[in-house]
């Protein structure tokens, strides 16, 4: 295979960039220098989209980080005293006047006012709950792909038999509806750790594993495509003249060749586990511990709660929504940006 | 040809049996005592140790592959379950006994297909009403503001989680607007309450999966029209002065048909498999709400045969869809 017939997301043909002009101008001196992966940068940095894309991640990731030092400079927090200080209990448990919407004027005590029935403050629900979802998808991501890129690697590097159990395998759980085997999965786990005391903890790791279990195989067969391409060129057949061991040529020789195809799919996976992740907890089989996008929907979507108190939805409904579409846009940029042949 | 089926038949039976072993496994080896929530709700949570009693009687004391074993033989012939002091006929095809209702998991499953198949028929009908035209419309007036606004906009669309979509559409247009024809979302039996209701009340969920799952099949057969309009046969058939209409339709939408039956049929059998969101949100009462309803409920049996259900559903499909591709497309059966 030649790199022509590679996929079009190879790194391959980036010289072949027609920007070439004349060789002894200034503009063609300056570009001789830059590496694949600053051509990129480059052309993203040019990309509006992009670039308003990256900054709303970036405000994401920033109120992620900072969830606990945000929270105190509003003087809010995730503990809630008795929940009738905040609440009506008469009035369907929506927050009282004094606590700000819907029922009285905007209050700096709790600028995005409080939950019905809980009385929990929503500004410190949202922060950690935008932790919650980064820290879980962004892991699931870091764990899907490295196993897919070891998975990608060895299958199309090695060949035969080896690629031919591993492809079935990749084959086997792309068929499986990722809804329902964590469907299947939520009440087995459930039935093993729920009398364990860091109950929360165990159930966040196991929607890591879960979402990375059946998150793989994309990145697998991107990566085993590029490999079956890359295995023929002469610097892996000098590695192999040289008698590079196997492992030395996977990781050092082919690895760093791979860089673009491993970004893409780690921009693949990351607004879908934000997705997922939110999902879950919406249909009570992910996070329930209260401190989630997802579950903040659930008991938002209540039809009582939603009548008089919108906003109550609206807060967490805009994280997901902004975050999955800022991601899935960049993404869509980056692999823009690391192919050489799409021009808009 | 036939060789070809019989081949692909057999490997589905096996594939089933597997994938059945896995199931039982699962639910026999993960839970730490899968005993434990049935227990729990006889006792009202005082369980201590008359979990013995309730291992013992559900055979989880045996070994695990004479258990598999009666399993396949409930399945089959049908067996009588014992749980506790109680005895639970359960006929062919025997699935288990539900932990809260204690009848048979099989008979309500049986009730639960048609909301479930509803939904997932009318879905799939309206991704192929709206995806495939205007697949080929962006694809004809390629490069156009047209195309342009369509596919940006679709990709836009498509970018938002189809839970939320969902959601809102609901909220919207059943809560705050309390539109008369989407007040009543559900599934009703069109025999006993008559098709109307049957239709007012899957319309909306049919309406949002349609709409978001059309924004992928357009994404396809704009790709596929795109390529096969810039095939060799397309200008001979130009050049020979056909009709556009032919042209398109006939030798161009027929070669891009192909891929995206393919990725329809993969799809319907998901979609029939379980569709969990519109279930869920819409509040259908079909197999993915029914077994929702079973994993807070703690209800092990209804969740093993919920997944069983759904996997064969989807083995069955993907067969389908292998066989049908090889009817469409030869070169298949013969590598």
């Amino acid at each position: 295979m030649s790199a022509e017939t590679a996929g079009p997301e190879t790194l391959g043909s980036l010289s072949n960039e027609p920007e070439h002009q004349d060789p002894n101008s200034q503009q063609a001196k300056e570009i001789s220098g830059k590496s694949p992966l600053r051509i990129a940068l480059g052309r993203l940095a040019r990309d509006k989209v992009a670039v308003l894309c990256a900054l709303v991640v970036l405000f994401f990731i920033i109120c992620a980080v900072f969830a606990g030092p945000i929270s105190k400079l509003f003087g809010v927090s995730l503990d809630t005293g008795l929940a009738s200080e905040y609440v009506d209990g008469l009035n369907n448990g929506l927050p009282k006047p004094e606590m700000g919407p819907p029922n009285g004027p905007f209050t700096w005590d709790h600028p995005m006012g409080v939950a019905p029935r809980t009385g929990q403050d929503n500004l410190a629900y949202w922060l950690y709950g935008c932790r919650v979802s980064l820290t879980i998808a962004t892991s699931a991501a870091i764990f899907a792909s490295t196993v897919g890129v070891v998975i990608g690697l060895v299958s199309g590097f090695l060949g035969g038999a080896v690629d031919k159990v591993l492809s079935f395998f990749i084959d086997m759980f792309l068929t499986i509806p990722f809804l329902l085997a964590a469907l299947t999965l939520a009440p087995i786990l459930n039935e093993r750790f729920n009398t364990s005391d860091n109950y929360s903890t165990i159930q966040k790791i196991s929607l890591i594993c879960v979402l990375a279990v059946f998150g793989w195989m994309g990145t697998a067969r991107l990566i085993r495509g590029e490999v079956l391409s890359l295995r023929e060129r002469e610097f892996v057949q000098a590695a192999r003249v040289m008698g590079m061991p196997t492992s030395r040529i996977l990781f050092k020789e082919l690895l760093p060749n791979l860089a673009a195809p491993i970004i893409i799919s780690i921009s693949l996976m990351l607004p879908a586990f934000v997705a997922l992740e939110a999902g879950l907890a919406f249909l009570g089989i992910g996070v329930t511990d209260g401190v989630s996008w997802g579950q903040m929907i659930l008991d938002a979507a209540t039809p009582v709660y939603f009548r008089d108190y919108p906003q109550y939805l609206w807060q967490p409904m805009v994280g997901v929504v902004a975050l999955v579409l800022s991601l899935n846009l960049l993404g869509d940029a980056i692999r823009d940006a690391l192919d050489p042949k799409t021009r808009r | 040809m036939f060789a070809y089926v019989v081949k692909r038949l057999i490997s589905g039976v096996l594939v089933v049996t597997l994938v059945s072993m896995a199931i039982f496994l699962l639910f026999w080896y993960g839970p730490s005592s899968p005993a434990q929530p049935i227990c729990d709700r006889e006792t009202s949570n005082r369980c201590g140790n008359k979990i013995e009693l309730y291992e013992k009687t559900l055979g989880y004391d045996n070994p695990v592959y004479e258990e598999y074993g009666k399993y396949v033989k409930g399945v089959f012939v049908g067996r009588t379950l014992t749980i506790a002091s109680n005895d639970y006929e359960c006929s062919a095809p025997c699935l288990g006994v539900s932990y809260r209702t204690k009848q048979p998991v099989k008979e309500e499953l049986v009730k639960r297909i048609p909301a479930t198949f509803s939904v997932a028929i009318g879905g799939a009908f309206l991704y192929l009403l709206f995806g495939v035209p205007i697949g080929v419309a962006a694809a004809r007036r390629r490069g156009s503001i047209t195309d342009k606004a369509l596919v940006s906009s679709f990709l836009f669309i498509s970018s938002i989680p189809y839970y939320l979509f969902a959601l809102l559409t609901w909220l919207y247009l059943t809560i705050t607007f309390e539109i008369p024809l989407f007040s009543e979302t559900g599934y009703f039996s069109p025999i006993k309450d008559g098709p109307w209701a049957w239709f007012s009340g899957l319309f909306l969920a049919w309406v949002a999966l349609g709409i978001f799952g059309c924004t992928q099949y357009t994404r396809f057969t704009r790709g596929a029209m795109v390529e096969a309009l810039s095939e060799d046969y397309i200008r001979t058939a130009k050049s020979k002065g056909l009709p556009t209409r032919t042209i398109v339709y006939k030798h161009g939408l027929r070669a891009a048909l192909v891929p995206v039956v393919t990725i329809f049929g993969i799809d319907f059998g998901t979609l029939l498999a379980g569709t969990i969101f519109t279930e869920r949100i819409f509040e259908i009462q079909g197999i993915g709400w029914w077994s929702l309803q079973a994993v807070q409920g703690r209800d092990l049996p209804v969740v093993q045969a919920t997944a069983l259900f759904s996997a064969v559903v989807l083995i069955i499909s993907n067969l389908l869809v292998d066989i049908v591709y090889s009817v469409l497309d030869p070169r298949v059966r013969l590598s």
